[in-house]
């Protein structure tokens, strides 16, 4: 594998769904909710529908198309809350240490020995189900891996030679934590951050099989599949194509977050 | 397949019981059988069976007094018997562990004579004070059973309750294998009585304080483990009172409501009997082998999308029939629901003694739809909010409802919410809409008393408010000449069904698969995941053997 | 190292106090009783009934005297009683406990051996078809959702090959645990090979690794004596962190699985209100996890002096 190709191929995947998801009323040939028709339940694939349509007759490659934007939008939101929040928690835990590195780790601790679950469950039951209470129990809420990652590895790199320079050149706190000590770890991080996004999609797709995720009849790749389980055996098509689609988009983020790895790494270049 | 040694024994009186369990009986022609359901052959004793409890991933509880839900009905089965039983090869309620019962001229008091070889599975014999005590134990101050609602009407129960009395006066042992009921008023008791809620239990071992994870009945087998959210496991009972009964040494229940593994599990042979979902249904029934194992249930529920009668669009009649004639039914239960389902012509199921067969449904008519709206005065269009679960038979189906209500000028929006959510918006009287299945069998009169404006919101969910109505039930209810009361019931049903206060959709066409290897699996139109499992054995090629 | 205990004593104290509180708070206020939830099931229990169960359970007390009085049994060791099963809470949690250990003992034994040898070779030997296919392998794992990985092991080892159970517990053997252990091992096993990669990547391109390295040292074996130091502080969060949340993580494939795990009595408690029963199991999936965590902190320790608790 040439070193890039990851990032090539990854970015290639998302932008891929990218256009997918910004020119969904351009390229869908039909509306993915108002279209259904039960005339034309379960058709398979074919010249009129392309990738055949579901049990109310909706077109499936319709839904894919407006499902890109509501599956890019939960994984993109939901990782860019959870990042923010871990990497500043974790952070400034791991370096100022003391009693805010005591109320972090106990706040992690919180939000971790907690299933996500519970959290979903209650604001579904408290806002009802749908994208508020979606975003806000997976991105409030699994910010607890990226910001022991990023404590463990200021923990690590805290006591390092550059670290120590650069606080006896007299830089603050901030400057430390963010110009210093985050481009030397994010390594580790992008590669959490971006698979992350691929695990959120993912992750609203076990909610949709515990009947928690996006409400139908909108579209969501993981609602799509997981309501089409059994209709694996009678419609495979139903199944098949909003799997594939979320398949690529979590391959497409990690493939992505293994090449941008390989960018910013620091210290990558000397390897050759 | 008639099994019962209890069978009904017509005395020389004139027999109430007896009569409305065979009107029940004669109105249900319509029910399809498989061949095999009820292909003869000798029953082979041996192997184990293995069941499903199909609708949730644990059990509520192992107390059957304690529990209303179907699928530890199912499992009580097993374990429990009642003092009636539903007997599926004639649909109706027959006596089950009593050998005759007689009936006074009021029709207000039974005796029952027990049959004398009832054992507990401690060992014990089933006597008249056990009925008694199980009874009482259900009505007892500060009693929060299900079966509470069931055992009302007996005189006394009230008193009792509510601790003004010692005991409840309508129970009365004669001697020890015999005992009388009374009710307050006129009652079918077996309706009442055949449930599992309402199951005789031995004392002793309830009071023992160990009755929760060992449960000890009279039923066909006996509790042998409980891996709570999993399996539920019992072997035969040797003292069991039918004769060679059960023919199964073993049982096990899997307790999943996952009818994708369900679907595999069947598939490998794992499980000998189950439910089917919709999508099972069309797979199994195109596929040549697993085909000949199915068995079509008319079952006794009707679902519907209730309405809010004391909410705007839905105090106007009119509104209430538009919707009812802007749908589509049959598209929906064709294409949907895979055609697992009845089309509804009324609030009573296809199996109940109340069920009109000459009823038209309403007809797929969006201009008299129109025409209706525009009477009522909407015809700048209507909106309104359903709540749903998130299930086919709720929002799956509001969606596909949507486009005909959208072309008639209604707008409709879901809300999806928790099942448990649902009920209590309705019972507040919160929820404008809303899909349901309601339980409407065996008894009809207690069926249509979802629209008896003295009832609470709970049950009169809609909020249907006519003294009409009312007064065609009580008629009913008084009536103690069969025929009659069918014409009256008919006549309740009609009514509602012309009022329209909920949308009728369809009565549930319940299908079991069954393994080639076995046999004597019944269709119970109350609920078909209730298997009398004392009849099911297993021929020489079960995998258990 | 005692230091630390006392201190993860008191932290764990205080989380779970704040989770009793929170979820008790939380599922008292939300929409939906355990009264209405019996009504859910198409059979109706009346009104009557339901009134009197509430009454029973004390459900119409106010809140603060329902949570004291839940707190005051708690402060005994005393769970309460499950408002579904009317069984001590305990009880129910005891199976159930032992089950989804196992499931997740499994699970991530799974991932160890699976994920964590293919990290490193992947980046013992990075950029080769190994890493590669390695890597693809790791992605696809994660790209699957938990519910369709484990329905095509179903198809494939129950339905085709007749290998295992479809589902179920079994009598508690290995048999039955194979299939939900690998489907609930497979996401940790992808992101403990890619942990692993990143970390053997960093510890290569570490200082002091180009110092040895460029003293002629051997760089397999470098990276082997240097990864318990560096790359393991990460591998181990990973694990730590996957290990613990999978007692409440593995609902979907519990469901799926018919396995009578914590998790889903979580879930079927949650729907029926039924408080109690509600806060045991969490309060053993949290216990659970801060457990775990001690521990891998403690790991910490001995691994990487480095890192200094206070």
């Amino acid at each position: 594998m040439k070193a890039g190709a990851n990032l090539y191929v990854g970015g290639g995947i998302i932008l891929l769904i990218f256009l997918l998801a910004v020119f969904a009323p351009l390229i869908a040939p039909y509306d993915p909710v108002t279209s259904a028709n039960l005339m034309y339940a379960e058709e398979p694939p074919g010249a009129q529908f392309w990738l055949g349509t579901d049990e109310q007759g909706r077109d499936i490659f319709s839904r894919i198309a407006y499902g890109a934007r509501i599956s890019l939008f939960i994984g993109l939101a939901v990782q860019v809350m959870n990042t923010a929040i871990g990497v500043s928690l974790g952070l400034s835990a791991g370096y100022i240490g003391g009693w805010w590195d005591e109320i972090v780790q106990g706040l992690t601790n919180l939000m971790l020995s907690i299933p996500t679950i519970v959290f979903a469950l209650a604001l579904m039951a408290i806002l009802g189900p749908g994208l508020p209470s979606l975003l806000i129990a997976l991105g409030m809420t699994d910010w607890a891996y990226s910001c022991r990652i990023s404590r463990a590895q200021v923990l690590t790199q805290k006591s390092l030679n550059y670290v120590q320079s650069a606080r006896t050149m007299g830089f603050g706190p901030l400057h430390v934590m963010f110009r210093e000590l985050l481009p030397n770890i994010s390594g580790p991080l992008i590669v959490v951050a971006t698979m992350g996004v691929g695990s959120a999609i993912m992750a609203e797709a076990s909610l949709s099989f515990l009947g928690l995720g996006v409400v139908p009849p909108n579209p969501s790749w993981g609602g799509m599949l997981s309501s089409a389980r059994e209709q694996l055996m009678v419609a495979p098509w139903v199944a098949v194509f909003p799997g594939l689609a979320l398949f690529a988009a979590v391959l497409g983020f990690n493939l992505l977050g293994d090449g941008l790895r390989d960018l910013l790494d620091p210290h990558g270049k000397g390897r050759k | 397949m008639t099994h019962s040694p209890a069978s009904l024994v017509l005395s020389r009186r004139r027999m109430l019981a007896a009569m409305l369990a065979s009107t029940a009986a004669a109105a249900v022609g319509a029910i399809p059988f498989a061949a095999r359901a009820q292909e003869a052959g000798t029953p082979r004793p041996g192997g184990t069976l293995q069941m499903v409890a199909p609708f949730g991933s644990a059990l509520q509880s192992l107390d059957p007094h304690a529990t209303y839900e179907s699928q530890d009905m199912a499992v009580s089965k097993a374990f429990h018997r009642s003092l009636y039983n539903w007997d599926s090869a004639t649909n109706s309620v027959v006596l089950e562990l009593a050998s005759e019962v007689k009936v006074s001229d009021d029709g207000k008091t039974f005796t029952y004579k027990l049959l004398d070889n009832i054992y507990f599975h401690n060992g014990r014999q089933l006597v008249a004070d056990d009925v008694i005590w199980s009874y009482s134990r259900i009505l007892a101050p500060g009693s929060s059973l299900s079966a509470i609602s069931n055992l009302q009407n007996i005189k006394g129960a009230q008193d009792y309750l509510d601790g003004k009395a010692d005991t409840v006066t309508g129970l009365a042992k004669i001697d020890d294998l015999t005992f009388s009921i009374t009710f307050d008023s006129f009652a079918d008791p077996g309706f009442l009585l055949f449930e599992a809620v309402t199951a005789i239990l031995p004392r002793e071992a309830v009071e023992s304080g160990t009755f929760l994870s060992n449960p000890v009945g009279c039923g066909p087998f006996t509790f042998v483990e409980h891996i709570e959210g999993s399996r539920i496991s019992g072997k035969k009972f040797d003292k069991y009172f039918k004769a060679g009964k059960p023919y199964a040494d073993a049982i096990e229940f899997t307790i999943t409501d996952d009818y994708s593994a369900l679907d595999v599990a069947f598939r490998a042979g794992e499980i000998d009997a189950t439910v089917l979902s919709e999508n099972g249904y069309v797979l199994y029934a195109q596929d040549p082998e697993l085909s000949k194992g199915l068995i079509e249930i008319a079952e006794m529920f009707t679902r519907h999308m209730g309405m809010n009668l004391d909410m705007k669009p839905f105090d106007d009649v009119r509104v209430r029939q538009a919707i009812n004639y802007a749908v589509d039914r049959d598209i929906i239960i064709e294409k949907l629901l895979k055609n697992k389902a009845f089309k509804a012509v009324g609030w009573l199921p296809t199996p109940s003694s109340g069920f009109d067969p000459d009823r038209k449904p309403y007809a797929f008519d969006p201009e008299k739809a129109k025409a209706l709206l525009a009477e009522a005065g909407l015809t700048d269009g209507v909106s309104f909010e359903a709540w749903v679960t998130d299930a086919t038979s709720s929002l799956g189906v509001l969606q596909a409802m949507t486009p005909f209500l959208a072309a008639v000028g209604i707008t409709v929006t879901p809300k999806v919410v928790e099942a448990g959510v649902l009920v209590e918006a309705i019972n507040k009287g919160e929820a404008p809409a809303w899909f349901r299945s309601n339980g409407t069998g065996p008894d009809p009169i207690s069926a249509l008393r979802s629209f008896d404006s003295r009832r609470p919101r709970s049950t009169n969910r809609a909020g249907f408010k006519d003294t009409a109505f009312d007064a065609i039930l009580d008629e009913a209810m008084a009536t103690l000449d069969p025929a009659k009361r069918v014409e009256l019931v008919r006549k309740a049903d009609a009514y509602i069904f012309d009022q329209a206060p909920v949308w009728f959709h369809n009565y549930n066409k319940a299908v079991l698969a069954t393994q080639p290897w076995v046999h004597g699996v019944d269709a119970n139109v109350t609920e078909a995941a209730i298997i009398e499992v004392d009849q099911v054995w297993l021929d020489e090629n079960a995998p258990s053997r | 190292m005692l230091n630390v205990l006392l201190r993860r004593l008191f932290q764990a104290a205080l989380t779970v106090l704040v989770v009793v509180t929170l979820v008790f708070v939380l599922f008292s206020v939300i929409p939906g009783t355990y009264a209405s939830s019996l009504q859910a099931d198409k059979r109706d229990v009346s009104a009557e009934v339901l009134e009197r169960i509430e009454a029973e359970l004390g459900l119409n007390d106010p809140l603060p005297q329902r949570f004291g009085r839940y707190m005051a049994g708690l402060a005994q060791g005393d769970l309460g009683v499950s408002y579904a099963t009317k069984r001590p809470v305990a009880d129910m949690l005891s199976g159930r406990v032992w089950a989804s250990f196992r499931l997740a003992c499994a699970a991530i034994l799974f991932a160890v051996c699976i994920g964590l040898p293919l990290g490193f070779f992947a980046a013992m030997r990075r950029g080769s078809w190994l890493d590669t296919a390695t890597m693809t392998l790791a992605v696809s794992g994660l790209s699957i959702p938990a519910f369709w990985a484990g329905l095509v092991l179903m198809y494939v080892f129950s339905l085709k090959l007749h290998w295992l159970p479809t589902f179920g517990y079994g009598s508690g053997g290995l048999k039955h645990l194979i299939l939900p252990a690998i489907t609930l091992g497979i996401a940790p096993m992808a992101l403990l090979a890619r942990t692993t990669r990143a970390a053997v990547l960093e510890t290569l391109n570490s200082d002091f690794i180009r110092t040895a390295r460029s003293k002629g040292m051997s760089e397999r074996r470098l990276v082997l004596r240097h990864l318990a130091r560096n790359a393991f502080v990460l591998v181990l969060t990973t694990i730590g962190l996957q290990f613990g949340s999978m007692l409440g993580g593995s609902v979907v494939i519990e469901k799926l699985f018919a396995w009578p795990g914590v998790g889903s009595l979580l879930i079927d408690s949650v729907g029926l209100r039924d408080i109690p029963a509600v806060q045991g199991a969490i309060l053993v999936i949290v216990l659970f996890f801060l457990l775990i965590n001690t521990l891998v902190d403690l790991a910490y320790l001995v691994v990487d002096p480095r890192i200094r608790y206070r």
